[in-house]
């Protein structure tokens, strides 16, 4: 009681707001977490004066300046009076640009000696949510330093080594699949891509493309029905920066060697002429182009590099000189859409070969709204030639599976598993009625059993092994992704909480929140499963509930947080997913233990944790912002529990049920109901139900027989043989 | 009897046509006013229709990418705040059971604040998609009679 009091004292938002801020003040200990990184870094000539290469290639001294494309810098070591080049040191984001699971790049330095061996690797800037206070540091070092000594043309899998395949396994962070996953692609494409310039793997040659002889000619629609021509449009949005009521650039492109598409874009005549003086080995583009933005570049001044536009073909990237440029004054393709700019560019490569697919892309500045910095940001489009131009078709291409396609094919029995536990649990739900009849308030082990094995399997599989707890912080992503950009690869990178998360949305609508916050939330099943068993262990007499008044108060608590955490997602998503630690099930769950936090958040689950053990899950019931959000589409839920009319001045359920969700009047708050089943059991119970106890008593003194309990709760009424027959004469 | 709820019947729960039934439901959730709310509620009423045109601008302007995406959150949590006043007079009751159903409670202020909050999240979420599908957001976004809305 000495509680409620002190709860009273300081009231249910100054608590919320404690809590918040005890955590929002803890000082993360992921220095690269959203690490403020020199605007330069990206684009100063002098990479090495803004990022630690030092770091990453021990032994060198000085270094050149960025050069290649993509672009790296030399290290070298002075040996008496010669300069010893001792390798090279590149950012991937001048190389690839793969978001990871923020839907942002890790940034990310490595090293690579002269024989293609990775001397170090750092990551300067991430933005992983789950390394920002879930997972330390050091395990993210830990991760980065198993590349040093690994050759970049080597095959590195995050998983285990398979020697018959040559593949060499690293060993994963727990609970950052999709992190490393994607990390060990950039770390690994980009020492390649540097290898393969430098000269280090030797590159291999695709066979060119064979045209076959066609010469009809086409207009302008069914060049980009089949494909001949391609549709690359950025928006303003996309970049950060103000509209003008127009694209920030739309481009139209194709590939004129073969000969219908180049006959049909330039004339015959043109064409033949283009093709004269192209060399073998050479390849021509168009591109035309509107919108506020060039492709040329506003900085691009003669003698220079078209810095907007690559044409990409695995694992190779080709920039334009202004040698390599042409002028296209005009279209001769019937339907051609007027455009501001055109231009021809001239691909120099024996490598590239246009029977595989290869990529335009375009390359500009994004600015964050939210900080005003500005990031690379790099917009494609596929290219390849439609079979029919080609001499045998398209020749068969295995192209690299994505990330979660691998995440999930490696996960298949987890994710079975999962599968399997959720459709029995649901299936025990949809025969609660029936399980429901054969248990009695003192017996309740046909719902109890279900429910304590139910709760064991989500602790044990679905959060310590499968590390699949639903949070809040996900519920911000997808409204987010909503919002601004959505990305299928994003929510399907976990599948453990893809399908959890889908389970989620379909049983709330039908059943509420409660089967999801009372049988299978993680943290929900161990907070109820501790305070079972302090109960059994001899806790029961110092639990309690928190009174009516007091719950009715705190209750609101969670639906503020939840409005907090969403209305500062919108301003920094990083500044939420702090604040998101509200919910303490990264220190339960993710953390190997809550032992590897900083002491505040010791303190926090602890304090929770010994609450649990005397009130019945406290967290759930006035804290959890997930829950909250939960309980706004589950207020409609199409099937509710049962009640019976004598159920408004009959207290017997409200005072049986654990989450406090029956009101004085009778009323189950669905947003509060956690699907006990309490009341429920109650409903078929003659023994305790007041009602169809009366009634038991009542027959059992006239001697009248008990007949079953139908539907409603209530025996089915004795009818005398042939009472409902109409009597003798009085049918009319 | 389901979870004790007082029931309550709004006018076109009667209606036996399914189509006809359809269209005042779907009428139900886009227009949260009611004639007798207009009668109760004249200032209400007055700062409804200067409201809703100014929503209607920015919804335009969100459509046509001209106002940021928290600028576009920020009108839709203050129509919703607004559009919870005028329906706990207006229509104070949500549906029972389930959805394709025809019972009806009275909604306490909680059941109207979740269901304005969860009605205009999925109708947001049905107009972006629909208007991304179709191409509207394009068509928009390239139209020069919207130009003096730019901000």
């Amino acid at each position: 009681m000495r509680l409620c009091h002190f709860f009273a004292r300081i009231g249910p938002v100054r608590i919320g707001l404690f809590v918040l801020a005890l955590l929002f003040s803890v000082p993360s200990r992921a220095s690269s977490y959203d690490a403020p990184l020199p605007p330069q870094l990206s684009s100063d000539p002098d990479l090495c004066a803004y990022a630690p290469c030092r770091d990453v290639m021990p032994g060198a001294d000085s270094f050149s300046p960025r050069q290649g494309h993509p672009s790296y810098v030399e290290a070298y070591r002075q040996a008496g009076t010669t300069r010893q080049l001792l390798g090279y040191v590149f950012l991937s984001t001048d190389i690839v640009d793969i978001p990871a699971y923020s839907g942002k790049p890790m940034v990310t330095l490595i090293g690579m000696d002269t024989k293609g061996v990775i001397t170090g690797v750092r990551i300067l800037k991430h933005s992983e949510p789950i390394l920002l206070v879930g997972i330390p540091e050091s395990e993210l070092t830990r991760f980065i330093q198993q590349y040093v000594g690994k050759f970049a043309g080597a095959k590195v899998e995050i998983g285990k080594s398979l020697a018959d395949e040559g593949q060499i396994g690293l060993d994963a962070i727990s609970g950052a699949t999709v992190t490393v996953i994607t990390e060990n692609q950039v770390v690994m494409r980009c020492a390649y891509a540097i290898a393969r310039q430098v000269g280090i793997i030797a590159t291999v040659s695709m066979p060119a493309a064979r045209f076959t002889p066609q010469t009809d000619l086409r207009d302008w629609k069914s060049l980009i029905d089949e494909g001949s021509v391609q549709h690359l449009t950025v928006r303003p949005s996309e970049l950060g920066v103000a509209s003008t009521g127009e694209p920030y650039i739309d481009m139209h492109f194709g590939y004129l060697n073969a000969p219908v598409v180049g006959r049909s874009i330039l004339g015959e005549a043109d064409w033949k002429r283009l093709m004269a003086e192209l060399k073998p080995g050479e390849h021509a583009f168009f591109i035309i182009a509107n919108g506020s933005a060039s492709f040329k570049g506003s900085g691009f001044v003669r003698g220079g590099i078209f810095d907007r536009i690559q044409v990409t073909q695995e694992p190779d990237t080709y920039t334009f000189r202004d040698t390599d440029y042409q002028n296209l004054y005009s279209i001769a393709a019937a339907g051609t859409p007027t455009y501001r700019e055109s231009g021809i560019f001239i691909l120099r490569s024996k490598v590239f070969s246009a029977a595989y697919p290869w990529r335009l892309r375009f390359l500009a500045n994004k600015i964050d709204r939210q900080t005003g910095t500005k990031t690379f940001a790099s917009f494609e489009r596929e290219y390849w030639l439609p079979g029919r131009y080609l001499d045998g078709g398209r020749p068969v291409v295995n192209t690299p599976e994505p990330t979660w396609l691998h995440v999930w094919k490696t996960k298949w029995l987890e994710i079975a598993l999962l599968a399997l536990l959720l459709a029995a649990t649901a299936t025990v739900y949809s025969l609660r009625d029936k399980l429901v009849r054969r248990a009695t308030r003192k017996k309740k082990n046909w719902i109890s059993i279900p429910k304590y094995v139910t709760w064991t399997l989500s602790i044990v599989f679905v959060g310590f092994y499968g590390l699949a707890q639903p949070s809040i912080t996900q519920v911000l992503t997808w409204l987010h992704s909503l919002v601004f950009h959505w990305r299928w690869e994003l929510f399907l990178s976990d599948p453990l909480i893809f399908v959890f998360w889908w389970f989620i949305f379909i049983t709330v609508l039908i059943w509420g929140r409660g089967l999801f916050c009372g049988w299978l939330c993680p943290y929900g099943s161990l907070a109820e499963l501790s305070f079972k068993i302090a109960g059994a262990l001899g806790l029961k007499r110092f639990q309690f509930h928190l009174p009516m008044p007091w719950h009715n108060r705190l209750r609101w608590l969670k639906y503020g947080i939840l409005a907090v955490l969403v209305a500062v997602s919108f301003y920094s998503m990083s500044i939420a997913e702090k604040m998101a630690e509200v919910e303490p099930f990264k220190s339960t769950f993710l953390v190997g233990g809550v032992w590897n936090r900083a002491w505040p958040f010791v303190l926090y689950w602890g304090v929770l944790f010994v609450l649990g053990l005397f009130i019945e899950r406290p967290f759930c019931k006035y804290l959890c912002p997930l829950g909250a959000g939960l309980a706004v589409p589950g207020t409609f839920r199409f099937y509710g529990l049962k009640r019976k009319a004598e159920c408004t001045d009959c207290h017997a359920c409200q005072k049986g049920c654990g989450s406090l969700a029956i009101d004085d009047a009778g009323v189950i708050d669905r947003r509060e109901c956690l699907l006990c089943m309490e009341c429920q059991i109650l409903y078929y119970d003659d023994h305790s139900c007041p009602p169809l106890s009366k009634e038991r008593r009542r027959r059992s003194k006239a001697g009248l027989p008990l007949t079953p309990i139908a539907a409603n709760g209530y025996y089915i009424p004795i009818k005398p043989i042939g009472a409902d027959k109409p009597t003798e004469g009085a049918a009319t | 009897m389901s979870e004790m709820n007082t029931p309550i019947l709004p006018p076109f729960a009667q209606e036996r046509r399914l189509l006809h039934r359809l269209v005042y439901e779907v009428w139900d959730h886009l227009w949260p006013w009611s004639r007798h709310g207009f009668e109760r509620q004249r200032f209400i009423v007055a700062l409804s229709l200067g409201l809703g045109a100014v929503v209607s601008v920015a919804w335009l302007l969100a459509a046509a990418g001209r106002i940021g995406a928290n600028a576009t959150i920020g009108w839709w949590v203050g129509w919703s705040v607004f559009e919870v006043l005028v329906r706990r007079q207006s229509k104070p009751y949500v549906k029972e059971g389930p959805w394709w159903g025809t019972q009806y409670r009275r909604a306490d202020m909680a059941d109207t604040i979740c269901y304005v909050t969860f009605k205009n999240l999925l109708i947001g979420i049905v107009l972006f998609l629909a208007m991304r599908y179709f191409g509207a957001l394009d068509f928009l976004q390239g139209l020069p009679e919207l130009k003096w809305l730019y901000i």
